[in-house]
């Protein structure tokens, strides 16, 4: 390339208006075209449109040129579509580059003037940087033919079993004892017509009964490294303290002297330290809680199988695998002691308890009572943690409380014909069919009462009192309440704080992780190779956290189908003949990717391409400039600032 | 009459956090300064502190150097290394007479938009006060050949 004459070609896209409504493309094309080694400049519609891409394409051959600047929207939105148009006009794809004018500039400043002087610095800048790029190659790497799956929730074995029915290896990782997640623990589904655990058990027997897929439950990823294609896990297996010899007798359970508040009923009830997490858990095997017990060994000595052993150790496994599937799903939002008088009295619950306490085969069979006696007077409070009404709460609707209060309260007048059922709400959003559950509801004598700012439950001593200002008359109104039933939402999943230190994806201002792009890559993560399933990315239904599973898997199979994938050669090379040896790169290294190599008799840094994942943090440690990140060289990015003024 | 005094920034965005909150700010229609450019790198570790220097020396009144949260960083640590770098770029600018106002590192999440806008408008606002770098770029560049060698 060197000795080359340097020709550019410089494409300003309208955007429709979204661009050129506030930019004057004309006149940016016309300063383009101003610009040392710009041979032409032009300005179109819609430049990522076939007609768009194919002016570009035309124009390579028709000028001879060897680069290409587009100024457009954000990079993260075209940068691939253009890099495979230059590359289809025979131009290697590293020489294109390209201008945020839309999201840094249109969309921004409505001052035209403003814009279009903006508009003009950033393509400056983005043709100096153009002048200095270089050709690459993208880096080939063999595809692993296998699949993680973190989090065994109905979107995590959805994807596993799409993946495992494909013919590809696949290990679920799963946190707790037992797969299932939220949903096994959902007395009822609307439209599919089964008990959440029985879906899960449909899924689960038919995944177990697959030579491909491996299942490790009460494990956790501790470690990640490499990237799409080929990544390599690490996958600690906490002990269960039982094994497979448990035939579910149950006398250990008998024996255990410590008894804790049951998290598989949401509090509701109680379970001893060594369990079964619920009758239709997978695996079926009894498991011991480390935190809560005292090892007093009753458990072994009544146990007739031996398949206790309390010194059972921790264990790691290694793994690759070419794709990973986040799923790590939601938790209930908790709310704080005292916030609506929760934790203050047992009269006041939670919805994920009410639903406990109206399934036929939970912990009451059913039956709803508080304490012994029938409630009378349910008051539903709904948008708890969701829809900002408290500070802690997520701004967010959490989709599915509404229709699932409005189905539980049905329940409760079938139960409980004479009683007085109050839904106190901010806004009713039961979208979609479940638009049937409001009309029932208002048919069936339930009351609503649309509130704007947040209830008062007042508590005192057994009495329960609910004051709320009606907006419809404008006045405050106060029911004594029997049984208060906090709506409680989705909130982000307590496991996914700790899997982010492991697993590099980005969340939003909720808690909930971000996608790629909401509508143009709805299940990737912003990193290639990882995949977004379930609530993980939001509140989510059921049936849709099981489409989001398969949409997931589907797309972990493009990756999985092929033997190769190509990743961005943007990562670290040294100049050899310039490496002084002084090894400062290794240190900066968070992958340790750098190692060293002889060369003439002497010592230098040497970059593993597979293991680089391209930061360049080791480029600007460089005394001597002999490290440098393609695409994201010094020549490179000093051109950008150089231009920045003039 | 003349013109208002408008500063010219340069911001240093990673790819994974500050440049998309910058993009998340433009998609959601807020309105931010015009004054700023972006230059996108992968990593806010790979900004050298000479990129700083250049940027004074090429005509920025002022610079952003922006990065993922702390513990949030897309290469684990990169940002890590960035604070390290700007915290010793601070002095060396301080000494050399360059008003701190004129230098910022922050840490922005792609989520979060709103605080590129309050970042962005508080640096223009307190550079219009300042008013244009005054020192000779001589000076500077005889700084960076220094720093050259310290590093």
């Amino acid at each position: 390339m060197s000795g080359e004459e340097i020709r550019i070609g410089v494409y300003v896209c309208h955007c429709g208006t979204n661009i050129a409504g506030t930019v004057d493309v004309e006149e940016v094309v016309r300063y383009a075209s101003t610009l040392p080694n710009v041979v032409i400049a032009r300005n179109y519609v819609f430049m990522c449109s076939e007609p768009g891409q194919q002016l570009i394409k035309e124009d390579i051959k028709k000028y001879n040129l060897n680069r290409v600047v587009v100024a457009a929207c954000s990079p993260s939105l075209h940068e691939l579509t253009f890099r495979n148009a230059v590359k289809e006009a025979g131009l290697n794809p590293y020489l294109f580059e390209m201008a945020n004018i839309r999201e840094h500039c249109s969309w921004a400043h409505p001052d035209r003037r403003k814009a279009t002087e903006k508009a003009k610095d950033l393509i400056r800048m983005v043709v100096a940087k153009a002048r200095e790029l270089e050709p690459l190659e993208e880096i080939k790497i063999d595809v692993t033919k296998k699949a993680l799956v973190i989090g065994g929730g109905v979107a995590g074995l959805r994807a596993a079993l799409d993946l495992a029915r494909s013919g590809f290896t696949v290990y679920l990782v799963e946190k707790r004892p037992t797969l299932g997640g939220h949903t096994a623990r959902i007395p009822f589904i609307r439209y599919l017509g089964v008990r959440g655990d029985e879906l899960i058990s449909s899924i689960v027997k038919e995944l177990v009964s697959m030579p491909n897929i491996k299942i490790y439950t009460n494990a956790d990823v501790v470690s990640m490294e490499g990237g799409v294609g080929s990544f390599r896990v690490r996958i600690r297996v906490r002990p269960k303290y039982v094994d497979s010899k448990c035939n579910l007798c149950g006398e250990c359970v008998k024996v255990c002297p410590v008894e804790v508040s049951n998290e598989y009923e949401y509090g509701v009830g109680t379970r001893k330290a060594i369990y079964l997490p619920y009758q239709t858990a997978y695996p079926q095997i009894y498991v011991i809680d480390p935190e809560v017990c005292t090892r007093c060994g009753e458990c072994v000595k009544v146990c007739p199988t031996k398949a206790i052993d309390l010194d059972e150790k921790e264990r790691y496994e290694d793994i690759e695998v070419g794709t990973v599937i986040l799923a790590t799903g939601y938790d209930p939002y908790e709310p704080e002691k005292g916030e609506l008088g929760y934790g203050l009295s047992k009269k006041v619950i939670t919805l994920f308890q009410l639903e406990r306490l109206l399934d036929e085969r939970g912990p009451t069979k059913g039956v709803l009572r508080i304490g012994d006696t029938e409630p009378r007077v349910i008051v539903f409070i709904s948008c708890v943690g969701s829809m900002g009404t408290s500070p802690k709460a997520g701004s967010y609707c959490s989709r599915m409380c509404c229709s699932t209060m409005l189905s539980a309260a049905l329940k409760i007048r079938d139960q409980l014909p004479g009683s007085y059922i109050y839904v106190i709400h901010k806004d009713i959003r039961t979208y979609g069919y479940d638009e049937e559950l409001y009309w029932k509801a208002l048919e069936r004598d339930i009351r609503f009462v649309r509130y704007e700012e947040l209830p008062e439950v007042k508590v005192s001593g057994d009495k329960i009192e609910v004051v709320v200002k009606d907006i419809t008359i404008g006045e405050y109104i106060s029911v004594p309440a029997d049984l208060v039933v906090l709506v409680n939402g989705m909130a982000q999943g307590k496991y996914l704080r700790e899997v982010l230190n492991v697993v590099r994806v980005s969340c939003g201002d909720e808690g909930f992780v971000k996608e790629a792009h909401v509508k143009l890559r709805p299940v990737d993560a912003a990193s290639e190779g990882i995949y977004l399933a379930g609530s993980v990315t939001g509140p989510k239904s059921v049936i849709e956290s099981i489409i989001h599973g398969s949409a997931a898997a589907a797309r972990a199979a493009t990756v999985l189908s092929k033997d190769h994938v190509f990743a961005e050669p943007i990562i670290a090379k040294v100049d050899e003949d310039l490496c002084s040896g002084c090894l400062v790169c290794v240190g900066m290294c968070p992958y340790n990717a750098i190692s060293t190599k002889e060369t003439d008799g002497r010592r230098i840094a040497f970059v593993n391409p597979v293991l680089c994942m391209g930061c360049g943090t080791c480029a600007a440690a460089c005394p001597s400039g002999a490290m440098q990140q393609q695409g994201f060289k010094d020549k490179q990015v000093f051109a950008q600032i150089r231009a920045f003024a003039r | 009459m003349t013109e208002e005094y408008e500063p010219k920034i340069l911001m240093i965005a990673c790819n994974w956090c500050s440049y998309a909150a910058v993009d998340l700010a433009g998609t959601s229609r807020m309105r931010s300064p015009h004054n700023i450019r972006i230059i996108r790198v992968m990593c806010s570790g790979r900004v050298d502190p000479q990129m700083v220097l250049e940027a004074f020396v090429n005509g920025a009144d002022g610079v952003i150097v922006a990065g993922c949260r702390l513990g949030d960083c897309h290469y684990i640590e990169g940002n890590y290394k960035t604070l390290r770098r700007m915290a010793l770029l601070k002095k060396l600018l301080e000494q050399l007479g360059v008003e701190p106002e004129r230098f910022r590192l922050e840490w922005i999440s792609a989520a979060d938009a709103k605080k590129y806008v309050e970042v962005a408008n508080d640096m223009v606002e307190k550079l219009k006060k300042l008013g244009p770098l005054r020192i000779s770029f001589e000076e500077i560049s005889k700084l960076i050949e220094e720093v050259k060698h310290i590093e």
